[in-house]
């Protein structure tokens, strides 16, 4: 198999938003960047077909201090998240520059000449989001990364990080459409990859890229994090979104409408009709809302839209197309359906999970020169941009001290990786990726799922760990593509494993976290839960949360 | 299946097969017609349409299973 070198000060893993803010910064103070993107940087991430709101506190605008603003944010569904004020106090003190940053740069922040507030935000309280329109966002973010140097390797799948006694090296990356191992050797690494999509089955049963994130992003930077020794946290944790069914899109803020049930009655408190500023704050408040009502007998739910002016419904639809939003509107108008005289119906989406790659608001992770930022870290556009600001800011100032490293310390590892792939492609017969991620999605629902306790957690890693052993030993690869597939399932299969020991380990029942040998909600345990990878072993331990 | 080809408006030039993130048009061919080799594997997000230099030579089929649902109009 052929193997190229390539030599980075700062590699930076992923080309979404985060990723590409970092690749930015970096190569801005004078680091020799490179973006390792799986598919292609123009159209990838969370924000590949666009996004409408980004989170920011404009002190002249909100005319109250920042804590009190981070209160108002903390009301949402934020306030659940288990993040330290260190980091949202990090993040809006640097937000509003970011905002500015990409106005100029030619990602529309305002609207008609003005910072347009609107959504997630409940009425009568400060604002949190401005609306902008980032439709072709990932074009202008890869364009300021090229201007200043930066080299974007698409089709590249980065899914090893090399390490020695002092930190990280390299990272070793598969092409995914040539039959080629890519060694990186860089100074500092920046993981941008992503949340960690196709662990649980998708809204469509057997249908498994339905899923409002995309496909591709599987966890690969916190799975190849804790191998190299980095420490995550509250893997286990698990999110739901709500939306529409059974096209799943992310964008509960952009509709103006109200959520009712089937007899019109609204299902919260916060709208009784359809509203350009507020949306529907329901949906903020509980996720879970499509969900109970239909398993309580009183469902389905809608969206409903009907009573709104048509300036809004115009308003609605252009902020539809920026936040990635365009196959609905195309599918609507094909089906004869108009929003402004059918309700649609919102569902819950299935189980996901949460967690992060520990990193602080330095975006600095606990291995010496890893970084994190994005939703492996903290996620949201916001938090993206600016941590990727920051973490491609600290890696560039990291590279320019550190020694050039020699990546041939990873010799052993390359070699047994390159073992890995020889043998994915190698086998004749075998399950491919698609039935290992299925059998994988299965042992993640029906035992580490919505009800958890110690007899299925138990009964369930045992299953995972065979499972892993057929992937490991059976699986196979036709053609470089589905190796990329293969090497994200194995990734998922740590991710998932993880989330075992963990949900095992978190002996409470905590938001979605169920344990019904554990009913109650253990204050004691406000803290981070995280795992870390000593010696061979999972060490799983509870840190204090700065609040 | 999901992204769907107009070959008498495609003009070859590779574009959608350069972007697509998931790759759903691997093992296509430098100045051919695109194939769509992965369908099952389309997110449905447009991106091919927003980059096709041709307006109408690409669009997306929504899979029967993705069709959104919604309330009748009174009447119908």
């Amino acid at each position: 198999m052929e193997e190229e070198m390539v030599k980075a000060d700062v590699l930076c893993v992923g080309g979404g938003i985060a990723g590409l803010m970092a690749a930015i910064r970096a190569s801005e103070l004078g680091a020799k960047v490179i973006v390792a993107e799986k598919g292609n940087a123009l159209h990838s991430g969370r924000g590949r077909a666009g996004n409408d709101h980004f989170e920011t506190y404009i002190p002249e605008v909100h005319g109250i201090d920042m804590e009190a603003w981070i209160n108002e944010l903390l009301r949402t569904a934020k306030g659940e998240t288990l993040l330290s004020r260190d980091i949202f106090r990090a993040q809006f003190a640097k937000a509003f520059d970011i905002v500015k940053l990409w106005d100029n740069w030619g990602i529309p922040m305002k609207y008609k000449g003005q910072w347009e507030f609107a959504g997630h935000s409940f009425p009568g309280h400060a604002m949190t989001h401005i609306k902008y329109a980032g439709q072709m966002q990932k074009r202008v973010l890869v364009n300021q990364a090229l201007d200043r140097g930066a080299e974007i390797m698409n089709r590249v799948m980065v899914f090893e990080l090399l390490c020695d006694a002092n930190g990280v090296i390299g990272a070793i990356g598969a092409h995914t459409r040539e039959n080629k191992v890519i060694v990186f050797q860089a100074k500092a690494v920046i993981l941008g990859t992503g949340k960690c999509s196709r662990l649980y089955p998708s809204l469509t049963p057997g249908w498994m890229f339905n899923d409002p994130h995309g496909g591709v992003q599987t966890g690969d930077g916190r799975a190849m994090a804790y191998r190299a020794g980095a420490q995550l946290q509250n893997v286990e944790m698990p999110e739901r979104h709500i939306g529409p069914k059974y096209l799943t899109r992310f964008g509960q803020a952009t509709w103006i409408g109200v959520l009712r049930d089937p007899q019109g009655k609204p299902v919260g408190t916060f709208a009784s009709k359809p509203d350009r500023k507020y949306g529907d704050m329901i949906m903020e408040v509980n996720k879970l809302v499509a969900e109970q009502y239909t398993q309580s007998g009183k469902g389905p739910l809608y969206m409903d839209c009907t009573g709104m002016t048509e300036e809004d419904h115009e308003y609605m639809t252009y902020w539809m197309k920026h936040e990635g939003m365009v196959a609905l509107l195309n599918h609507m108008q094909e089906e004869g359906m108009d929003l402004r005289k059918n309700p649609i119906e919102f569902a819950t989406y299935p189980m996901r999970l949460g967690g992060q790659i520990v990193a602080n608001a330095q975006a600095e992770t606990t291995l010496k020169g890893l970084y994190a930022a994005g939703d492996e870290a903290f996620g949201d556009i916001s938090a993206a941009a600016t941590f990727g600001w920051v973490g491609g800011e600290n890696a560039a100032k990291y590279a320019q001290e550190a020694e050039a490293p020699d990546v041939e310390r990873g010799r052993a590892k390359i070699e047994e990786k390159k073992q890995l792939i020889n043998q994915l492609h190698g086998r004749e017969e075998g399950p491919d990726w698609e039935e290992a991620n299925i059998a994988l999605q299965q042992v993640m629902y029906d035992y580490v799922g919505s009800v958890r306790n110690e007899a299925l957690l138990k009964q369930g890693l045992s299953h995972l760990h065979r499972l892993k052993e057929k992937a490991y030993t059976t699986m196979i690869a036709r053609n470089p593509h589905e190796l990329g597939r293969c090497l994200e399932v194995l990734n998922l299969l740590d991710i998932g494993e993880l989330a075992f020991l963990m949900a095992s380990d978190r002996k409470e029942t905590r938001a979605l976290h169920n344990r019904p040998d554990y009913p109650f909600t253990n204050p004691l345990l406000n803290q981070f839960h995280t795992v870390q990878d000593i010696d061979g072993k999972p060490v799983i331990q509870w840190r204090e949360i700065g609040r | 299946m999901p992204p769907i080809i107009d070959a008498n408006k495609c003009t070859g030039c590779g574009r959608c097969v350069d972007v697509c993130t998931e790759d759903v048009f691997y093992g296509s061919k430098e100045g051919e017609v695109p194939v769509v080799t992965y369908p099952r594997e389309c997110v449905h997000f447009d991106c091919c349409i927003y980059e096709c230099p041709v307006p109408g030579a690409i669009r997306l089929r929504i899979p029967l299973p993705a069709m959104l649902v919604y309330k009748p109009t009174d009447g119908e």
